[in-house]
């Protein structure tokens, strides 16, 4: 394999990558309305639930219902980028041998997924507009402070670039099993239930919280999530973020390890 | 001058060997067994620029793991590749601005996106000049006549379609190289001829070097002059056609319209191949009896009212030599 990034690099491909999975989601205009309609009801349903489990019990401390309404729309929407596979196209290309095209090409494999991944997930991005609109007659989001809402969004992006290396990651797997369809449910349910996507992580027990906070998925979902509703305070956000950063790195080596790997295979072993 | 050169190019595969039955399967789990399989085994070839090569062998010869080596995504086991000056595997993407690649039974265009928008993602890839662009454009839609399906997705595209605007992509940015795997596998008559056309002409107008794998041979014998012929991994011949023709269909078939029915017909020096009412095939060897003493013998004996010679066809050829192999036949004798 030629280094990754060679001489005379040129980013216009990759930028043509991203806007043709751009185009290509919004030729799936069916899966629009009902992302959107499937979102409006989990929104709905959630609120149900916590109003009905507060009605019932003392609320947790400094997580008042208007909170927990929040921090469950805000997951949702959130859901709505991040639970997207935007490498799923690598699984399909290995399963069928179609990746052997894009080898012939004059560009990089990997910086042509991250490009048709993050195009694919601009599009899903589209769609918070609508929806926040929809919750928002729903439910009540409460806004945070303009620091706050700063670091939300920094911890969200990096939360993005986790959720990124753990679809590569899964989806690299298929160059040995050719199948990773068991793998990604187990993964989605991690992402939902210990990453904090369904239930704040300060809900659980405290011995469990404490290594839930030091898994990836909570890196992804849990962090921005708190940072958003305040239980993790303006002091705590430099350890909250910074290990985010430490999953981000992590998780990058083993993305260059399995890719190289697996293209050795593809290249050496011939498939 | 030499494009692609090949020297001592070998190709093994390493697999697992799996015992029948679970138990089999249980013990691989702890020991390994691998076995080894040469998919290509000292071929050498060089090709000049500008020639059209037909790369012809049976299912499984080794064609596809030559063109992989030649495009840069298998390494060799051990030998030599260059392709336009590149160690193709060494500086893969180099080597991927040099060629175009076409799969027959593998489209390379956005399945979901109209053509046109494959077309434009291949020139933001090749950066390939706007005026450039156009120019081909509409050079290759005077041959392929792709305007009509430009905005159609490709999914919704029929076969023949679909590879025109394959032929199209793989060509927009002038490789010098192309390899085309099957190109024409399911094409109707019509799309054949387009598509048979437009390689024709950019080997020719453009000097493309083309190599050519194909299993119909109606594509070598209208496109190509050279052939290489590959089984089990080893180049069996390489030369023209004609000289293939020449050296191992030495039988000819005389083709006989009889003006009467005759019970029996009997022409010494030939066998009785096939008869269909009043039309019978001799065939015969060239080496053994020539043709003018044949049509001879039949005038002498039988009223015919049509007589004819046919040639051996290419299909016959090859698949003798994939199921005999091939062996140089020995210096023609007139007979």
């Amino acid at each position: 394999m030629a280094a990754l990034v060679p001489g005379r690099f040129r980013f216009a491909p990759y930028i043509e990558f991203g806007k043709k999975a751009i185009a290509r989601e919004a030729t799936y205009r069916f899966d629009v309305f009902t992302s959107i309609g499937s979102f409006a009801l989990r929104v709905y349903v959630l609120r149900m639930v916590w109003t009905a489990l507060y009605a019932r019990n003392a609320a947790p401390p400094g997580l008042p219902l208007h909170s927990i309404l929040t921090y469950s729309a805000v997951a949702l929407l959130m859901g709505l980028v991040l639970d997207v596979d935007q490498v799923s196209s690598l699984y399909e290309k290995l399963h069928d041998g179609s990746i052997i095209s894009d080898f012939m090409r004059p560009i990089s494999v990997p910086l042509y997924f991250f490009a048709d991944g993050t195009g694919e997930v601009l599009f899903h991005a589209l769609l918070i507009v609508p929806s926040l609109a929809l919750a928002l007659l729903i439910v009540h989001i409460d806004v945070p402070s303009a620091g706050a809402f700063a670091a939300f969004v920094l911890s969200l992006l990096l939360g993005y670039f986790v959720g990124f290396c753990v679809n590569f990651i899964l989806n690299c797997t298929a160059f040995w099993t050719l199948e990773i369809h068991a793998a990604q449910l187990i993964v989605t349910w991690l992402t939902d239930l210990l990453g904090g996507e369904l239930v704040p992580l300060v809900l659980f027990p405290a011995a469990l919280q404490n290594v839930l906070y030091a898994l990836p998925f909570a890196a992804m979902f849990s962090t921005p999530l708190l940072i958003y509703v305040g239980q993790i305070a303006p002091a705590r956000y430099p350890a909250a973020i910074g290990l985010q950063v430490v999953w981000l790195l992590v998780l990058g080596a083993i993305c260059t390890l399995m890719w190289r790997a697996g293209v050795r295979r593809v290249v050496v072993q011939g498939g | 001058m030499t494009i692609i050169e090949a020297v001592d190019l070998n190709k093994t595969f390493r697999s697992i060997v799996r015992q029948p039955g679970l138990g089999g399967a249980l013990r691989a789990l702890f020991s390994r067994e691998f076995e080894e399989k040469a998919a290509v085994r000292n071929v050498n070839f060089a090709l000049r620029q500008g020639e059209l090569v037909g790369y012809l062998g049976p299912n499984g010869a080794g064609k596809s793991t030559t063109i992989k080596m030649l495009t840069g995504i298998l390494v060799p086991t051990s030998g030599k590749i260059r392709v336009a000056g590149i160690v193709p595997h060494e500086h893969r993407r180099e080597n991927g601005q040099n060629i175009g690649v076409v799969f027959g039974q593998r489209s390379q265009l956005y399945w979901d996106l109209p053509l046109r928008e494959s077309f434009e993602l291949l020139r933001a890839i090749y950066d390939v000049p706007r005026d450039r662009y156009n120019a081909n454009l509409r050079h290759f839609n005077d041959i392929l006549d792709l305007e009509r399906f430009m905005g159609t997705p490709v999914r919704q595209l029929s076969l023949g379609e679909r590879m025109r605007g394959d032929f199209a992509a793989a060509m927009l940015h002038d490789p010098k190289i192309v390899y085309l795997d099957e190109p024409t596998i399911g094409l109707d008559v019509v799309a054949k001829e387009a598509i048979r056309e437009f390689i024709g002409t950019m080997n020719r107008e453009r000097g493309t070097t083309v190599i050519l794998t194909t299993h119909d041979l109606a594509d070598v014998e209208r496109l190509t002059r050279r052939i290489l012929l590959i089984d089990e991994g080893t180049v069996i011949y390489d030369g023209s056609l004609a000289k293939l023709r020449d050296e191992y269909g030495t039988h000819r078939t005389l083709v006989v319209t009889l003006a009467e029915t005759y019970p029996e017909i009997d022409v010494p020096g030939t066998t009785l191949d096939r008869r269909e009412g009043n039309v019978v095939h001799l065939r015969f060897d060239r080496r053994d009896v020539s043709a003018e003493a044949l049509v001879r013998r039949v005038l002498d004996t039988y009223r015919i009212t049509d007589i004819s010679l046919a040639e051996p066809d290419i299909d016959e050829i090859v698949r003798r030599i994939y199921t005999d192999g091939y062996v140089a036949a020995p210096a023609v004798v007139p007979g």
